[in-house]
């Protein structure tokens, strides 16, 4: 009968033994030792959602393109150390309709930029809708990356998620492989932690009973017969090769960085949240410094999320509070406070990616070669509008020039996709999403 | 056929096709005055020196179950080739006393390691028993499921009907009835009375049995939303899943919850094991669609896609199965049937992954499993003890409490520890580590019923009988297999072992399209049901006899196979039903007894044992000589292959065979294959019934040389039934066979005779299977052997 994996290599890949695992393993800096001098400085792009609209009286700044300093509103206090290297852009709108509500739409269509399919899915109001038509950015992004010799990493893209709750629908997903393929992230740390660190952890594990094993074999062929032990004796070399093969395994997939140390038992409980944020941020910087994906997403709970945050002191739950009037000074003021914990996430990835050096003899760091783009799904709460999306970007992946606010006064998103894909050296491509929406080609950022 | 060749043939030295046949001359032959002698210089340059055969003559060893007397009587007939007049008589008996002494006899071929070993052998699992194994240990520790509002085993699933409010918010339940299966095109309409056709929900709940091992899979149809979850915990609430509850249901199978304003289809494949029964949840939702249609369709293994429904989907609630994705590799089967006899670094591999899968599925279920309360150590110590089918020894027992409870990594890491160090511990991974000769403990007798009859570990109740001692006598120990006998897993284990006798497994049975266009995979999934609703309907009737096996003058058909194989005139207004489609209209349907025997004139084997355009007489042929009449065949150590294009097309297929085989050297095999391949000549290369072919009358009458000389007159597959149904080697082979499948040991190694002494009692008791199989497991586990005479041992 034939086994359900019959290829040995799956295996091989879950252990992270022998030469199945050197694919990955030749991706890593540490490994590749000449060949890195030849790869061009990598390219990245890290996309952070955080949901339910921003306060626009508190997001945006006073000035745009002046040629003063850049001012951070105290909302984003928290971007204070990466000013120079921050870029906030105004007048960007989703302006795609058609089915589903804007949440919907706000999600769905936030990194694909084109329709919903029809569908059975309602919100509050509209009609109902399906999940997005098309690809999103970064997959896109992540593709092209995946195409090139140089910038293929082992996993492409790797999707974080903070507090997602467990559902599919249009309000959970924003990245999609492709038309009705939407991609869940990954929200349990210990699941991450396995997919990015699971070969070492089994082989730690396995190591740590071959001993007890070779003793049990030991005992158990004492007491048979020459022919029978003859099979337990090959068992015995076989378990000393199994010995080996980790041991070697162990080197050559020895991480430029170590993997972090995370509490993979982790409850998925919303007061867990601030430690689950950290945990998966700390995986998604390791990740890229250990070249293992050049694309990476971080979400936050869910467009329409009721994260109710204690640790900052709020009961009520967060969407019901983006729906409060403008003039209930109380709700502002929690916002504000839930706006500011969300910057100071994106700062703290900031500040990871700025402390680790980038590999190699190129000098400087992660974020310099690190786009950041902290999205949001609607401009404002309680209007649900889809203009004046808050947009910050922060560091040097895409070349634009920072230090500075844009205000583009109104024009489609699907430009400033295109403006990110050229800048991260997807160049080639001449429109993304709803083509009626890229007339006049990627915003001019850089 | 000359009488070398007739030599060959009984010593189970047969070829089809030999090269180089005449360099096997008449060896000139000196004064000898010692049986060795003889053979040196008469037989040695065909047989060589040591009976190991000889390149480009008799290329293999001696191998056979002749008696001395039977060999005598060969040699005198046919030895030395050509001139047999030189050895007969005494010379004859000594030289055949030689022969067997020497070369011949089981002892004789164990010496030389070209018999089994007569010994009971250390084995590891094979792959198939280590997913079983796995899968019941972590079944043992696996809380019961809820409570069925329609208790096992009522056919269908629990079908709740919800009124919705909002999308899919079910807000009050209309109606708890069974569905057979889930095919509903609703239309514009409402699903039941007292729901508006606006916005509904349903809810399917049940479990399924997979009839066998392999890969399954699902497909969901639906132009609204739904979501198949399967064999996962926690799958039995009512009502639809909450969107936004903690999650711990985790992905469905196949998720189609989201509408794209048009019907679609989404599937996915599963591995399960057979015999085993696996929860399985249907969530359905309309809302604001037009329409709303929902259909579940399922292809199992051997299978057609079809609607999922029928016996192997029941009402019950049943628990998680875990089973282990680990990539075993295939096991070794040159002894002719699977076995754990060699290890290796795929196999280690494995067996490393099967244990890691089954340490994380542990730690995932950790605070619902049964007796965690009792804390890790103790915990630990009990799966060990499950895993080891005995009880632990004192230092085992504190090694493994130690290992659970002293962790620095916690209570997860150390229960992780545990489970790794007992999955990939010798005492775990084979069979038969106690010593030889030592006898049998209660437990060891545990062990190895469920490894014969479930290929698997005891269960409860059996491990319970060895704990207080109730598995002493030989009434307390078959009243235990009889129980056993009954699970779904005796029954996959006995449908495995039938799919390989009949080797069901092993053939395409696709055929030329426009020769026969209605032969579709469609037909060749029902033949496959049909010939598996026979044997069992066979096997566990009461009689459970062999011999309906090959007698049986009926087939089970559907309305689909009937438009193909029934010869009776099909009424008008016949026309098959719409429940027809699905193929689950299965019936008993009676033959001319002289066109229909049993599985030799089924259907599927016909068509499985001919070619894409044409029967084949020479695979059938091999078939019946190897598989029902029990003779032994050397593949062909030259292929020579069968071109219709070569022949006159005239011809019948029969004539295009007896030309290909006419030389004297092919007829060595053929004399007994094509006669047995001929008798199946009525039967087309789909296996329906003709009278001529290319305008000719059909021939299907010859003259079958059997194994003890005898002329046999054949004019059908009933008289080849009627001779093997009489036969010894016949039965000897089919009980063999069964051995070896149940307890992975050739029966020579529980004793010289135990083979002949099965296969006497098996005849004495008309040929019960199901006896036979009672038989097999109490002989294994016990390794006591019923009293025998020594009339038919070998002399």
């Amino acid at each position: 009968m034939n086994s359900p994996m019959s290829d040995r290599r799956q295996f091989l890949r879950h252990l992270g033994v022998g030469a199945a695992a050197f694919p990955f393993v030749a991706g890593l800096p540490s490994v590749r030792g000449d060949e890195q001098q030849v790869r061009s400085t990598p390219k990245r792009l890290v996309v952070v959602f955080t949901p339910n609209g921003t306060l626009p009286d508190e997001f945006w700044p006073q000035h745009f393109d002046g040629a003063a300093e850049l001012e951070l509103p105290p909302m984003l206090s928290a971007l204070a150390p990466f000013r120079s290297q921050t870029l906030i852009v105004k007048g960007v709108n989703n302006e795609v309709r058609g089915d589903g509500d804007n949440h919907m739409r706000g999600m769905s269509c936030l990194l694909t930029a084109t329709v919903l399919n029809p569908g059975n899915i309602q919100g509050g109001s509209d009609s109902p809708a399906g999940w997005a038509s098309g690809i999103s950015i970064d997959q896109e992004i992540s593709n092209f990356f995946q195409s090139r010799d140089e910038s293929r990493t082992r996993f492409g893209s790797l999707e974080f998620g903070v507090a997602v709750p467990n559902r599919a629908d249009p309000w959970t997903r924003m990245c999609y492989a492709g038309d009705n393929q939407p991609i869940a992230p990954i929200d349990d740390p210990g699941r991450m932690f396995a997919k990015l660190y699971g070969g070492a952890a089994s082989r730690r594990r396995v190591a740590g009973v071959l001993d007890g094993v070779r003793d049990d074999l030991r005992r158990v062929a004492g007491r048979l017969s020459p022919a029978d032990r003859r099979l337990l004796d090959r068992h015995m070399q076989l378990v000393s090769e199994l010995e080996k093969d980790i041991a070697s395994a162990e080197s050559q997939a020895a991480l430029l960085h170590p993997e972090p140390e995370i509490d993979p038992e982790i409850e998925l409980v919303n007061d867990n949240t601030p430690a689950i944020s950290r945990m998966q941020i700390d995986m998604l910087v390791n990740a890229l410094a250990n070249d293992m994906a050049r694309v990476a997403s971080v979400q936050f709970m869910r467009s329409v999320g009721q994260a109710r945050m204690n640790w900052l002191g709020i009961d009520e739950g967060h969407h019901g509070l983006s729906h409060e009037p403008d003039d209930n000074a109380d709700a502002h003021d929690k916002l504000r406070r839930i706006n500011a914990w969300f910057a100071g996430e994106v700062a703290y990835l900031a500040q990871c990616l700025a402390a680790t050096p980038e590999p190699g003899e190129r000098g400087g760091s992660l974020l310099d070669n690190t786009q950041i783009i902290w999205v949001n799904e609607l401009g404002k709460g309680n209007s649900h509008t889809l203009v004046d999306l808050p947009l910050v970007l922060i560091g040097g992946g895409a070349g634009f020039q920072t230090g500075r606010a844009v205000d583009f006064q109104g024009t489609p998103h699907n430009r400033l996709w295109l403006a990110l894909a050229h800048g991260l050296g997807h160049e080639g491509l001449a429109a993304f999403g709803t083509k009626d929406f890229c007339a006049g080609g990627p915003l001019p950022l850089a | 056929m000359n009488r070398y060749q007739q030599v060959r043939h009984k010593l189970g030295l047969v070829a089809f096709v030999v090269a180089g046949w005449g360099s096997c001359g008449v060896v000139p032959r000196a004064a000898a005055s010692t049986a060795a002698a003889v053979y040196q210089e008469t037989c040695a340059a065909c047989h060589g020196a040591d009976g190991q055969g000889v390149a480009g003559a008799y290329e293999a060893a001696f191998d056979g179950e002749l008696s001395v007397d039977q060999l005598a009587s060969l040699i005198e007939r046919t030895m030395p080739d050509g001139s047999p007049e030189d050895c007969v008589g005494d010379e004859a008996r000594e030289v055949a006393e030689y022969v067997y002494r020497q070369f011949y006899s089981i002892e004789a071929r164990r010496r030389r390691g070209l018999a089994p070993s007569g010994r009971v052998e250390v084995l590891r699992l094979t792959a198939g028993q280590h997913r079983n194994v796995v899968a019941d240990l972590i079944g043992q520790f696996t809380t019961p499921p809820p409570e069925s509002p329609f208790p096992w085993p009522s056919r269908g699933l629990v079908a709740s009907y919800f009124q919705s409010d909002g999308m899919n918010k079910a807000t009050e339940r209309t109606l708890t009835r069974i569905d057979e299966q889930v095919d509903f095109d609703f239309q514009a309409g409402a699903p039941v009375d007292g729901i508006a056709a606006e916005q509904f929900s349903i809810v399917w709940r049940g479990s399924l049995q997979a009839p066998c091992t392999g890969a399954y899979e699902f497909r969901l149809r639906t132009q609204n939303g739904a979501r198949l979850y399967f064999n996962k915990e926690g799958l039995y609430d009512e009502r639809i899943l909450r969107d936004d509850s903690s999650g711990s249901v985790g992905d469905p199978l196949v998720d189609a919850w989201v509408g794209s304003g048009a019907l679609r289809e989404s599937s996915a494949r599963v591995f399960l094991l057979g015999g085993r029964s696996y929860p399985l949840r249907l969530e359905f939702f309309k809302y604001m669609d037009a329409t709303a249609s929902i259909c579940l369709e399922w292809k199992p293994p051997h299978g057609a896609w079809s609607v999922l429904g029928g016996d192997d989907l029941t009402t019950g609630f049943v628990s998680k199965t875990f089973v282990t994705e680990a990539p075993f590799p295939a096991d070794d089967r040159s002894a002719g049937y699977e076995r754990g006899s060699t290890v290796s670094g795929e196999w280690l591999d494995a067996a490393t992954a099967a244990a890691l899968d089954a340490a994380d599925e542990i730690a995932e279920r950790f605070p619902r499993l049964t007796g965690i309360d009792k804390g890790a150590g103790e915990f630990a110590a009990r799966l060990a003890a499950t895993a080891f089918r005995r009880p632990l020894s004192g230092d085992e027992r504190r090694r493994f409490m130690e290992l659970a409870s002293g962790d620095p990594g916690g209570r997860d890491a150390g229960v992780r520890r545990a489970v790794l160090m007992a999955l990939m511990s010798p005492s775990f991974l084979y069979t038969e580590l106690t010593s030889d000769g030592a006898p049998a403990t209660q437990h060891g007798v545990a062990s190895r019923l469920a490894l014969a009859l479930w290929d698997s570990l005891p269960d409860e109740p059996l491990r319970a009988a060895a704990d207080q001692g109730l598995l002493e006598t030989r009434e307390q120990i078959e009243a235990q297999v009889q129980r056993m006998l009954a699970d779904p897993r005796a029954h996959a284990k006995v449908r495995e072992f039938f799919a390989q006798w009949l080797e069901l497994d092993e053939r395409d049975l696709s055929k030329d399209r426009t020769l026969f266009p209605e032969f579709d995979e469609a037909v060749i999934a029902d033949l496959r049901r049909s010939v598996e609703l026979f044997v069992e309907h066979v096997v566990w009737s009461d009689a459970s006899d062999y011999r309906e096996l090959l007698l049986a003058d009926y087939l089970f058909l559907n309305s689909r196979l009937r438009r193909l194989y029934d010869r009776a005139e099909v009424v008008a207004g016949d026309e098959p039903d719409a429940s027809a489609a699905s193929g689950g209209d299965f019936e008993l349907v009676r033959f001319d007894p002289d066109q229909q025997s049993g599985v030799l004139t089924h259907p599927y084997l016909l068509s499985a044992l001919a070619y894409h355009n044409n029967t084949s007489p020479i695979h059938r042929g091999v078939f019946l000589t190897r598989n029902i009449v029990g003779r032994q065949l050397r593949p062909p150590p030259v292929a020579v292959a069968f071109r219709e294009s070569e022949f006159d097309p005239h011809l019948t297929m029969r004539e295009k065979v007896t030309r290909l085989t006419s030389d004297s050297a092919c007829m060595a095999c053929h004399s007994v294959i094509n006669p047995l391949g001929f008798s199946l000549e009525h039967f087309d290369a789909v296996g329906r019934w003709r009278e001529s072919e290319n305008d000719r009358a059909i021939d299907a009458r010859s003259t079958y040389p059997a194994d003890d000389g005898v002329a046999v007159e054949i004019a059908n597959a009933r008289d080849v039934a009627r001779y093997a149904v009489q036969s010894d080697s016949a039965h000897r082979s089919f009980v063999r066979r069964l051995f070896r499948h149940m307890v992975k040991q050739d029966p020579t190694a529980y004793s010289p005779e135990l083979l002949e002494t099965l296969r006497r009692e098996f005849a004495a008791d008309e040929f019960n299977i199901r006896n036979l199989i009672v038989k097999v497991a109490l002989v294994s586990a016990r390794f006591e052997l019923t009293p025998s005479d020594q009339e038919g041992s070998p002399q």
